[in-house]
């Protein structure tokens, strides 16, 4: 009996000592969030007077209308958002045509063409990088938004094809050819048969790639340089030029602007977030 | 069905813009980039050939070497990190958490989705010194520790440390989501028995649910390798690769060689290096995992 | 019937991607129809492009600016705002057909943009460009145009400020001038008067021993002596530069740059070490690397450091209305004697700031004109609306001056010789080296003799 009521008290010892660590895991990992919305609420005078750590008194919206105008933000969204969408857009019809093509149809490189496009899974974008800035600098096309969404499209190719392909082999050959038995021609079984099947791989690789794109630096960095045509990431590497280091409040403003969207996107998609991002890796 | 599935005209349209553009902006390029490499100064100004001078450079460049050197410790310490932490997390999570286990997944994984140049921005301020103490400083000046307060980011020994530890941060997450998949597919029954047969914990994750979860451990090891080799964005975007190149690591070297030094060649040798340690390190931690296999 | 427009769409616009990355304009019409949103930008831009080269052909074509300010730019030197006036006066004045593009690059990346457009022939009319080492290889590159011809040309060469035509041709190492300046700067330190009387300093250091002294003074008042934007690096490369030109004379830089005498001589070093002394004292306050100058140069503003080397410039900060010192509450001094040093108390150090260049191979009769007329009002113009000297003659100086603006007025009339600054006539990779160490040796992480031998040691390998 009084074994038993021992142990039960070391199991909830044990127990309490676990829930505190694993308590500790997440708030290691969403604290600095929310340290930053905080942040982002207040007021000068707040970060001089307190501490770090100490939570908004007010909420201090005039930061986010600072970030918005005097730190650009908006136009940095907009070029973002339009890059991002306009390469999904392709990212995605080549995608789809393509490992289909690959997986189910029938002719004679197709081995060849496979390995072809797998390889560049390995190579790491700063390779292609300065031969493509003189490829694009040639071609008059440096700090235009039509070379980043090119690079964007042609350095997905590889890893977006693994992934829908994936999903493509896992259709079964008996629905295609009862599609075809029906008079189906070939664009047809594509455009109503196959994408309706695989939706939900093309929606998980438009989500991460949407998340790729969104947060490229380096090809941004590389071949914009005109404000204009500046996106959020890029934007933000430079902003405390603007701002000084010392206008905390927009400067989590501005990071906020940029991360809440990821945020919301996230807590939506969340599960196919994680399934595509995964995949690349367990599936490999 | 033959004929439909093998219409040439079909196969063309499908595959030819995807592969020309994959092979004009990608693989030519990189082809391209060796034939840079025999050529000093920068197409347009100053462009000759100089045979084999960039080759030798490589070896005497010591800024090459610390670049290197960098580049190793980083791998070595973040992919320990993500690694070990990632998979301490994964077993935390399948053996010990009851409730809310798709909650604490998605706050876990979430850093993993955030901008790095957002991550950079908000750890600059966690790690800021002068004009106020950011969140590290402060939490360590108000629990009496003010004698460890410091620039974090300005001074060698800590920089890379600083770094490191961001990056884990915004990572980790993905690599206890894998790790925790892979435990999930571990059969309950194996567990059991070896429970049954007493094993204690560590002998049962030691000799029953690591060689299970060996494969994808190899997937995360070069996973985290190649990562970890092209370290970039989070440096630049933290430290710029300073403090006095502390943080600068190969891929920034040859960025500022390109494009702040005009010398495209030497910059496109050391690309290729970035290049090479990818495919081999990624070759021999595959072949490490066969040969412990057999 | 549907089906084959679905397919032909896809045609469509998978061409349409194709001719965008061709970037080809005869074949654009075809696509025209297909591409809504995706080439839509691509379509702008070829517009812009085909709108320009129409214009060329007629009478006045519209004049390309590059600038790294931004149009508004009211914050540090303006110069976004004084150049846009210019072009708006000068519509309004000379030419109403005159038209121009405006377009803003940040400083990161103006030397990449620059260099792209150079090697692909397409240099706007007027850019702005660092002084120095990168425009001599323009120049040498016959890319630039001739000012001093030009401008005697049209006889308005005399509208340059003397002082700063010598300046550049020193700078690029030439008789004539290939660029036009922008500002005229001295640089020293300037100091808050409200902190120094605080810990009891009655005047502005002349020497560098006092300077030190009344950094004791200051610290043991429980006051940060300086701030320094030491995270930018050229801030804490300029005090080395201070030190170095008040000791071994104003043209050790040039010596150096000529191999007459090591980056690693005694001089140097003693100059290095001179800085990283001062940071392990603990004047520049803890983690002064981590610091940018905007940042440091506020703190002076609002009495939270009490030094700061910092050049003219900072008069537009001092001038503004938001400036917490207020109007008089910021003195200056010059950099202070070295015992023994063969710099004299009357050599500032100067720069020019970010300097105009002109396009050769574009530069007309448009050009001409428009060249003239900002040159001969860009000087009064900014001196009026911005309280600045831009390195021009100025004919009509305001009645109602700044206290700021007639301080450095004043510093100006004492110049009797000057020195450029840390970087001026070092190469990429020095420059480079120079900057990135210099956090090191702040932090005692390296010691002043391996700085200085880095970069002699860079100095060899790349000369």
């Amino acid at each position: 009996m009084n074994a038993n009521n021992h142990l039960k008290i070391k199991k909830k010892i044990k127990r309490f000592f676990i829930t505190l660590l694993i308590l500790f895991v997440v708030f290691v990992d969403i604290y600095p969030l929310f340290w930053m919305i905080t942040a982002s609420l207040k007021q000068p005078s707040e970060f001089v007077t307190k501490a770090a750590y100490a939570l908004n008194s007010g909420f201090y919206f005039q930061n986010y209308i600072d970030a918005w105008t005097k730190g650009n933000m908006s136009l940095f969204f907009r070029n973002s958002l339009m890059n991002t969408c306009v390469s999904i857009v392709f990212i995605t019809m080549i995608t789809v045509t393509m490992s289909f093509a690959l997986v189910k149809m029938d002719w004679k490189l197709r081995k060849i063409a496979d390995q072809y496009i797998a390889f560049g899974i390995m190579v790491p974008f700063t390779t292609a990088m300065i031969p493509l800035f003189q490829i694009f600098s040639k071609m008059h096309l440096i700090d235009t938004r039509t070379c980043l969404i090119l690079i964007y499209v042609s350095t997905s190719v590889s890893f977006s094809v693994f992934l829908t392909s994936g999903y493509m082999r896992s259709l079964s050959d008996e629905i295609l050819e009862a599609a075809v038995i029906d008079g189906c021609g070939i664009h047809g079984l594509l455009f109503r048969i196959v994408i309706p099947l695989i939706k939900n791989a093309i929606i998980t690789n438009v989500v991460i790639q949407f998340f790729f794109k969104w947060n490229d630096l380096l090809a941004a960095m590389t071949f914009v340089s005109s404000k204009r045509l500046k996106t959020v990431q890029t934007g933000l590497l430079y902003f405390t030029d603007e701002f000084g280091t010392k206008n905390w409040g927009a400067i989590f403003a501005s990071v906020s602007i940029c991360v809440i969207p990821m945020l919301i996107m996230y807590l939506f998609l969340n599960k196919r977030v994680i399934e595509g991002m995964t995949a690349g890796a367990t599936k490999g | 069905m033959k004929k439909v599935l093998g219409n040439k005209k079909a196969i063309a349209l499908y595959m030819v813009p995807g592969l020309l553009l994959y092979t004009c902006f990608l693989i030519v390029p990189v082809i391209w980039s060796f034939y840079y490499t025999v050529f000093d100064g920068s197409p347009g100004i100053k462009w000759q050939f100089c045979g084999l001078d960039n080759y030798i450079k490589l070896f005497t460049d010591k800024q090459f070497m610390q670049a290197l050197i960098v580049n190793c410790k980083y791998i070595v310490i973040v992919m320990t990190g993500q690694i070990l932490l990632g998979l301490a997390m994964a077993l935390m999570f399948h053996f010990w958490l009851r409730h809310c286990k798709s909650l604490v997944r998605t706050i876990v994984f979430f850093p993993v989705v955030l901008p790095v140049v957002a991550v950079a921005q908000l750890f600059t301020k966690i790690y800021e010194v002068q004009p106020y103490y950011g969140l590290l400083n402060s939490v360590l000046a108000n629990i009496g520790l003010e004698k460890h307060v410091q620039a974090w980011l300005g001074q060698k020994s800590t920089a890379l440390g600083s770094l490191s530890a961001m990056d884990i941060w915004t990572s980790i997450g993905f690599y206890a989501i894998i790790f925790y998949g892979a435990l999930l597919d571990v059969s309950q029954d194996v567990v059991e028995a070896a429970r049954i047969d007493g094993a204690r914990s560590f002998q049962l994750f030691r000799y029953i649910l690591l060689p299970l979860i060996r494969p994808i451990m190899v997937v995360c090891l070069v996973f985290s390798f190649t990562g970890t080799v092209k370290m970039f964005d989070s440096a630049l975007a933290l430290t710029g690769g300073g403090p006095s190149g502390a943080t600068k690591s190969l891929s920034l070297y040859m960025y500022s060689v390109a494009f702040t030094y005009s010398k495209v060649g030497y910059a496109s040798i050391i690309a290729i290096v970035v290049f090479l340690i990818c495919v081999v390190g990624s070759f021999f931690i595959k072949k490490l995992d066969r040969d412990v296999t057999c | 019937m549907k089906k084959k427009s679905v397919s032909v769409l896809l045609c469509i616009s998978m061409i349409a991607v194709m001719l965008a990355g061709c970037g080809n304009s005869a074949a654009a019409p075809e696509a025209a129809p297909a591409e809504k949103t995706e080439t839509a930008v691509e379509a702008t831009a070829d517009t812009a492009e085909a709108t320009e080269e129409t214009a060329a052909s007629a009478e006045s074509r519209t004049i390309k600016i590059l600038s790294m300010w931004p149009e508004d730019d009211a914050a540090t030197t303006a110069n976004g705002s004084i150049i846009t006036a210019m072009c708006e006066q000068y519509k309004a004045e000379v030419d109403p057909n005159f038209t121009w593009e405006f377009e803003y690059v940040d400083s990161d990346n103006l030397k990449t943009k620059v260099q792209t457009l150079a090697a692909s022939d397409d240099l706007p009319d007027i850019f702005a460009y660092d002084a120095g080492t990168p425009l001599v290889d323009l120049i040498d590159a016959d890319l630039v145009l001739d000012v001093t011809k030009a401008l005697t040309d049209e006889g308005v060469y005399d509208k340059l400020d003397n002082g700063a035509t010598t300046y550049l041709a020193a700078l690029t190492g030439t008789e004539d001038i290939y660029d036009l300046p922008l500002g005229l700067n001295i640089e020293g330190f300037w100091y808050n008067k409200a902190l120094f009387e605080q810990a009891g300093i009655k005047e502005a250091p002349a020497t560098w021993d006092e300077m030190l002294a009344d950094a004791d003074k200051l610290l043991a008042a429980g006051i940060q002596p300086f701030a320094t934007g030491a995270g930018d690096s050229w801030p804490a490369t300029r005090l080395i530069h201070a030190y170095a030109i008040r000791s071994m004379g104003k043209d050790c830089m040039q010596a150096a740059a000529d191999g007459t005498e090591a980056y690693n001589s005694a001089g140097f070093v003693e100059a290095a070490q001179t800085i990283q002394d001062m940071n392990q004292k603990g004047y520049f306050g803890v983690g002064a690397t981590t610091v940018d100058q905007n940042t440091a140069a506020d703190m002076v503003l609002a009495g939270e450091a009490a030094m700061i080397y910092n050049g003219s410039w900072y008069t537009s900060a001092l001038n503004a209305d938001t400036n917490p010192a207020g109007a008089d509450g910021i003195g200056f001094f010059n950099i202070p004697t070295v015992a023994g040093g063969k710099g004299a108390a009357t050599e500032y150090a100067m720069n020019c700031g970010t300097i105009l260049c002109m396009n050769k191979s574009s530069y007309d009769d448009t050009m001409a004109a428009f060249l003239k007329y900002f040159v001969s009002n860009v000087g009064d113009y900014s001196m009026n609306n911005f309280g600045a000297l831009k390195g021009y003659v100025i004919e009509n100086y305001p009645a109602d001056m700044s206290n700021y603006t007639k301080l450095v007025a004043e510093e100006m009339e004492k110049v009797t010789g000057s020195a450029n600054w840390f970087e001026a006539l070092m190469n990429g990779e020095l420059s480079t080296i120079a900057q990135e160490n210099v956090q090191s040796l702040m932090n005692g992480d390296m010691t002043a003799q391996e700085y200085c031998d880095a970069m002699q040691e860079c100095y060899e390998a790349t000369r």
